[in-house]
């Protein structure tokens, strides 16, 4: 390999077809005179312009015709070479680091010598090794093009805002699988807002057995096993659910809060009881229509009950899982979309409250396809408020511009599958820690299960992962009608 | 320096030699050896120049060319015709000498399907010491001339890749003059012999071969200096419905120049366009005309020009891929190593200078 141009951070680098070198690849451009060496990353491979080539292609079509046939009688052998430089390739790589006095620095202000630079492959552990991508509570996500295994050390996702993106089919749901089933190995509290019901059965593998997370995950589902003490609700939870899910105006929501303090201080607070307080307002007829159609929501939502034993599981889980980890499934499959929106405030007002108190630690909390669910208002919470709370959210969506923008601005880590959708691309390449170009080449192809992690989980050195597989019993495949 | 592979670990890279027992004189492929040997380790200044051989001063007195067309219909009888073409190029310059590579294109059309075969490329590395040897070799190998080991027969160093090219060339027409039968045979350049590159003997032999074959030999030039009262022949065209031929009359050349051709205007396409063209003398009028006709309704003529021609001079053609990969091979193989020396022209007067490979 030889270094042929470069340019702000992108270095050209021609290559000869038995230097095998892909797009995702590291190499390690090193000077030896100046004691330093740049580590980039291919995100493209080209044709090198090798003059001639054209010709050498059009010659072989007289009028535009098939090839003419014939033979070379080459005694020299000099057709190789032929071959040799008209298939070399321009691999274009962007700049990740210096390396110098073997530490890491994201500099490319230097120039490396053109005629005495050498140029080799890095591997992803030697790699790894030198951007310390190791740590005490290691998360294997698969194995790279080398045959060697990429492993995030879980502290990078602490505190974190994640997303997970790609094409429908291609692997999401299963990585942010492994994501939380090794979060819970380590102890983590998480709650997963299980939109298909497919996280149920991560406590089983995939013959039916018990796995090591199976005392440990706690499928929750609504109006089920699920339910609200409604005198266990907190004003402003309840408050939330009202203003946020089911869009009761100010002023209603105003006396709504009169009618609660009062049952509140007469120790009245039920269903039956807040059906009466709503029918007997003294207040304008439509604020009064207003409060009960919110009220007939809420009972016919089946979530809300009056007995205590049917609502102590969600407690029950979160101290579970605070004291030896564990994750709360909240099942949402069968649950329609005013109700769901129910339980997602509840749930997330609750985690606020745990949180607030210290009751919890702190949460990873997985959302999936978080748009059909999570309020307008709730995308600025994730970003500036949560965060604080002790929530740290993954999104796991394959439309990436239900996202918003503010989300990808800040996401320290995107685990990104394939996506051939120019528009997609784009959405996902405003993200603040990768360049666009970067997303857009590589990501374009990679193959199914194949993903491109960046941020901190790797010191900002994208990597292009095969998901490793997982015993677990996962649920998420697409239901096909023409199965054999 | 980045280590480099040695291609002969990609199989991909290293192509099946062709099966055809081809008799070409193995003394090229052995001088071709022997001469970059003597360069080993040497260096090279790359100056990539295509050659070609110059015009010879043909100064023919009272040319007059007849301005009545002989219009030439195309005749569909299946008729092959095969071109030979030959060129070469200067890959650079050594201390000692140049590095040159000359390569051969046949290309035969048969019911307007084409093949080729294609000899070279030969690579050479010529000095002043080595030149006369592996002139007189080659003209000893390929037509079997005594060896003459006399300095002046042989050609200046910069003439040498021409002649060498023109040594293959005659080689080329020699055989396919051989093995073809009842074809049209197609010939770059003109139908002169007694200059120092193309003996009267030699092409005499090749056009005897191939009337003994009944072939003929049709000569195309891409350029010629033959003047009618001072114009251009190729740039006096009648109005006429094209193809037609025009003959000329008064060609007279001086010693020790033998034309052993006749010499036409080809105008064989509606387009504006012409070539000098040369038919064996030796073959009857009547023979002449039918071969042209035949080449008119069995191949391709784009630009008045036959298709298996600019085939066969593609073909042959070296292209900078080619060049590229040359000097490839002769550092890989020979360990000359490739030195860009500064071109004394854009250093002494910039941007003033003339363009230069440096």
């Amino acid at each position: 390999m030889k270094l042929y141009r470069k340019e702000g951070n992108i270095i050209q680098i021609l290559s000869f077809p038995n230097e095998c070198a892909e797009k995702g690849d590291y190499l390690m451009v090193e000077d030896t005179e100046a004691a330093k060496a740049l580590i980039v990353q291919v995100i493209d491979v080209q044709f090198a312009a090798v003059p001639g080539v054209l010709e050498e292609l059009l010659r072989t079509l007289p009028d535009g015709g098939e090839p003419i046939q014939g033979e070379d009688i080459d005694p020299l052998e000099i057709a190789p070479h032929i071959t040799y430089i008209q298939d070399a390739s321009l691999l274009v790589c962007k700049i990740r680091a210096t390396l110098e006095n073997n530490m890491l620095s994201p500099s490319s202000s230097w120039l490396p010598s053109r005629s005495q630079s050498l140029i080799r492959k890095l591997s992803v552990p030697a790699l790894m090794k030198l951007a310390n991508v190791d740590g005490k509570r290691p998360i294997i996500l698969g194995g790279t093009k080398d045959s060697s295994l990429l492993t995030i050390d879980a502290t990078a996702l602490d505190g974190t805002l994640n997303i997970i993106t790609g094409k429908k089919g291609c692997g999401k749901s299963h990585l942010s699988k492994l994501l939380m089933a090794s979060l819970v190995g380590y102890k983590a509290t998480v709650v997963v807002f299980d939109l298909n019901g497919e996280y149920g059965s991560i406590g089983m593998t995939n013959d039916g057995k018990r796995n090591i997370y199976y005392d440990r995950i706690y499928a929750l589902t609504p109006s089920q096993n699920f339910k609200v003490a409604i005198n266990q609700l907190h004003l402003n939870v309840v408050l939330g659910i009202l203003v946020n899910a089911l869009h009761l105006p100010g002023t209603s929501a105003r006396e709504f809060k009169r009618i609660w303090k009062q049952l509140k201080d007469q120790s009245k607070l039920t269903l039956a009881e807040l059906h009466e307080a709503i029918r007997n307002c003294n207040c304008n007829q439509h604020v009064r229509d207003a409060l009960a159609s919110r009220y007939f929501s809420l009972v016919n939502s089946g979530f809300f009950t009056d007995n205590l034993t049917e609502a102590a599981l969600l407690d029950d889980s979160l101290l579970k899982a605070k004291d030896s980890g564990g994750a709360i499934i909240i099942n949402l499959k069968n649950t329609g979309n005013i109700d769901r929106q129910i339980v997602v405030e509840y749930v997330l007002g609750k985690l606020v409250d745990s949180l607030q108190n210290w009751k919890l630690k702190a949460v990873f909390l997985f959302a999936e396809e978080a748009h059909l669910y999570l309020r307008e208002t709730y995308w600025d919470d994730i970003v500036t408020r949560m965060r604080h709370f002790g929530i740290f959210t993954t999104f796991i969506t394959n439309q990436p511009d239900t996202v918003q923008e503010t989300i990808y601005r800040q996401a320290d880590n995107i685990f990104l599958f394939n996506f051939t959708n120019e528009h997609d691309l784009d959405v996902v390449s405003r993200a603040a820690r990768v360049d666009a170009e970067t997303v857009r080449s590589i990501a374009r192809d990679l193959p199914p299960h194949n993903c491109l992690t960046l941020g901190r989980v790797v010191r900002d050195f994208p990597m292009v992962t095969r998901v490793r597989s997982l015993d677990l019993k996962t649920m998420g495949e697409t239901r096909l009608f023409f199965a054999s | 320096m980045i280590e480099q592979y040695t291609i002969t670990t990609t199989p991909k890279y290293n192509f099946p030699q062709p099966t055809t027992d081809t008799p070409l004189p193995t003394r090229f492929i052995e001088l071709s050896i022997n001469s970059l040997r003597q360069a080993h380790n040497t260096n090279l200044q790359p100056t990539p120049q295509t050659l070609t051989p110059e015009l010879h001063q043909e100064c023919p007195t009272q040319l007059q060319l007849k301005r009545t067309p002989l219009p030439r219909p195309p005749s569909h009888q299946p008729t092959p015709s095969a071109a030979v073409d030959t060129s070469t190029i200067k890959i650079g310059e050594t201390k000692t000498g140049i590095i040159i590579a000359i390569r051969g294109a046949t290309v035969q059309q048969k019911n307007r399907r084409y093949h080729y075969t294609r000899l070279g490329p030969f690579i050479f590395h010529i000095t002043e010491e080595n030149k006369n040897a592996v002139y007189s070799n080659l003209e000893r190998d390929c037509f079997h001339t005594p060896y003459t080991g006399s300095r002046q027969a042989t050609p200046p160093l910069m003439q040498m890749p021409t002649r060498l090219a023109s040594i293959l060339e005659r080689w080329m027409q020699n055989r396919l003059a051989r093995t073809t039968n009842n074809a049209v045979l197609l010939f770059d350049g003109s139908l002169i012999s007694g200059t120092m590159d193309t003996p009267v003997h030699r092409m005499r032999e090749i056009l005897t071969l191939a009337r003994r074959n009944n072939n003929t030999v049709l000569a195309f030039s891409k350029a010629t200096s033959l003047r009618a009262n001072g114009y251009l022949i190729t740039d006096l065209l009648p109005s006429g419905e094209a193809p037609y031929l025009l003959e000329t009359t008064g060609l007279r050349f001086k010693a020790p120049m033998v034309p052993l051709g006749d010499v036409y205007v080809a105008r064989l396409h509606k387009a504006n366009m012409a070539f000098r063209l040369d038919i064996d003398c030796e073959v009857p009028l009547q023979s002449r005309f039918e071969a042209v006709e035949k080449l008119l309704g069995n191949d391709v003529l784009q630009n008045s020009y036959p298709e298996t021609l600019r085939l066969a001079h593609i073909l042959c053609t070296f292209t900078a891929n080619e060049v590229l990969a040359m000097q490839h091979f002769i550092t890989r193989r020979h360990g000359i190593q490739i030195v860009n020396r500064p071109d004394m022209h854009r250093l002494l007067f910039g941007p003033f200078g003339r363009e230069g490979f440096a």
